[in-house]
């Protein structure tokens, strides 16, 4: 059985709100750039970009993560970082910029884990900031977000679905008992 | 029904009919354009000393209802209306608006072309008005040596503090002539509230150890009121979460160098489309004021404008850069409607939250 937790305005809201705070924490945006993890979390991170646009009137560069190979539960050592950041888009450097990792869900903490040693491979950020639009706690690994849209707590039986307009249907939360 | 007649500062004299108390008084006129919550508008203190000329041309038809008024002790001079009905009551049948404006001492004008009141006074702007039994020399010496006073705030806001009391987050309101919808959102979001006096300061709110702060709505003019309001705003903004709405808002934008000036005519309805600049989103709020803030004076090194009415241009929304802290002009709370931005209550609610797990402490 499904349950709405954040409609259209809601997540529209959480949003706005999230970037709000990473102007506030970053005292405005220069040496920001956005980095989405897949798949969701690309589609939230251009709509941050898109709100900072609208608010500062600057473009924030946005570029994707794919962590498949940076996972814990698959053999990846034998791969170069090439071969294991192929399929990320980040078309800038990341050397010395304020890196603002966006996912939809933050769970056991694993994915960000991977995002994060896939961000290392890549360069090296003067620091790296963690938003999610959904903390439904139950962490396996010290992470903890600096910008969340809502805190849902759950049971670990239950499944959490974020759905974007992009590729989904709707704009929506909804937990699955 | 006996005939009354509303003098305008300027000489004109509209004949009508009475309706509620036959109580002779003087305040500012000014219109209201929304189409519904006669109740609430009446009831709002935000019309302390004022008459409201309202051009949705009947009102009075579906009575009182409990759960819409906006204040205990209602303050507003005067209703002028096109058509007034006495028909419907409320669900229980209990009271009528003759009645409530009786018991308040508001006196009613009706049978008036109140779209002729809103042209005169968009021309010329708002002014004083009575509402009297002849519309004589004496009656007009009356009005014009009537002295409003300025003092609106300590007229209508507490004068000691009182607790809501809830289980949720403690949130102290500031107040300064508040409306009952605000406290109706922290209820239904079960805050634990404190109401305080509008002249309290930084160091009393904070010894009230709150979770976020809310400056509530109000009557008159923001400038009337002492430097030490802006003092205790600047503190407590830098502190905790704040929430500032209406006159709040004004004080908001002053205490962090913002200009507010007088609008020509005061605006008060629910039909100017609103932008929020972030998403460019339109939405409708209900809208009560009659001064605003200069946008040009906005220190945006300080301040984020974040709504703004696509009507007048005036700012309707401020953030804070640095602290989470923000402001709308208008009445979130949606007493009358629109319900369009109740969620920024929502957002003040995730404000306190955040801040809690940020510092890490309590609970």
């Amino acid at each position: 059985m499904a349950k709405l937790i954040l409609d259209k305005m809601a997540m529209q809201r959480a949003l706005t709100r999230i970037t709000y705070e990473i102007v506030e924490k970053n005292k405005g945006v220069s040496n920001l750039v956005l980095i989405g993890i897949k798949t969701r979390g690309i589609f939230l991170a251009k709509r941050i970009a898109d709100r900072l646009r609208q608010l500062e009137n600057v473009d924030v560069p946005v570029g994707t993560l794919d962590i498949t190979n940076y996972r814990d539960d698959v053999e990846h050592d034998s791969l170069s970082t090439d071969v294991k950041i192929a399929n990320s888009e980040i078309n800038f450097s990341i050397e010395g910029k304020r890196v603002i990792l966006v996912d939809d869900v933050l769970y056991t903490g694993r994915t960000v884990r991977a995002a994060l040693s896939a961000v290392m491979d890549i360069g090296r950020p003067s620091s790296i900031n963690l938003a999610v639009l959904v903390d439904r706690g139950h962490r396996e690994l010290p992470i903890r977000a600096d910008f969340v849209g809502k805190n849902i707590p759950s049971s670990q039986k239950e499944k959490i679905k974020v759905y974007v307009s992009e590729i989904d249907d709707k704009d929506a939360v909804e937990i699955i008992k | 029904m006996t005939d009354r007649y509303l003098i305008l500062e300027d000489g004109s004299a509209y004949l009508g009919k009475a309706f509620g108390s036959l109580a002779t008084t003087t305040g500012e006129i000014v219109v209201n354009s929304t189409m519904n919550g006669y109740q609430e508008i009446i009831s709002n203190q935000i019309y302390h000393n004022q008459i409201i000329v309202f051009t949705q041309p009947s009102i009075g038809n579906t009575g009182l209802d409990h759960n819409s008024y906006e204040s205990v002790l209602p303050s507003a001079r005067g209703v002028i209306v096109r058509e007034y009905e006495n028909l419907a009551k409320d669900h229980y049948k209990r009271v009528s608006l003759d009645r409530y404006l009786t018991q308040h001492k508001i006196p009613g004008i009706y049978d008036v072309d109140t779209r002729q009141i809103q042209h005169h006074l968009h021309q010329f702007g708002n002014m004083k008005a009575s509402i009297v039994d002849v519309a004589d020399d004496h009656a007009f010496d009356q009005l014009h040596a009537t002295v409003l006073t300025n003092q609106q705030v300590s007229q209508v806001a507490t004068q000691a503090p009182y607790a809501n009391p809830g289980e949720g987050d403690n949130v102290i309101v500031v107040d300064f002539g508040l409306k009952s919808g605000i406290l109706r959102e922290l209820s239904r979001r079960e805050c634990n509230v404190t109401v305080v006096p509008w002249n309290y300061s930084s160091e009393q709110i904070m010894d009230l150890d709150p979770d976020g702060v809310i400056l509530s709505t109000g009557p008159g003019n923001p400038l009337d009121l002492p430097d030490s309001v802006l003092k205790m705003i600047l503190s407590i903004q830098s502190q905790v979460p704040v929430f500032a709405m209406g006159l709040g808002h004004e004080l908001f934008a002053m205490a962090n160098g913002a200009k507010v000036s007088k609008l020509k005519v005061e605006h008060h309805g629910s039909n100017h489309p609103i932008r929020e600049i972030i998403t460019n989103e339109i939405f409708f709020a209900s809208q009560e004021q009659g001064y605003a803030v200069d946008s040009k004076s906005i220190d945006h090194s300080k301040l984020f404008i974040t709504h703004i009415d696509l009507v007048n241009g005036t700012v309707q929304g401020l953030r804070h850069r640095e602290n989470p802290a923000f402001s709308v002009q208008f009445s979130p709370d949606g007493a009358p409607g629109p319900h369009d931005s109740n969620g920024l209550f929502d957002d003040f609610m995730e404000m306190i939250s955040r801040r809690r797990q940020n510092n890490g402490n309590r609970y």
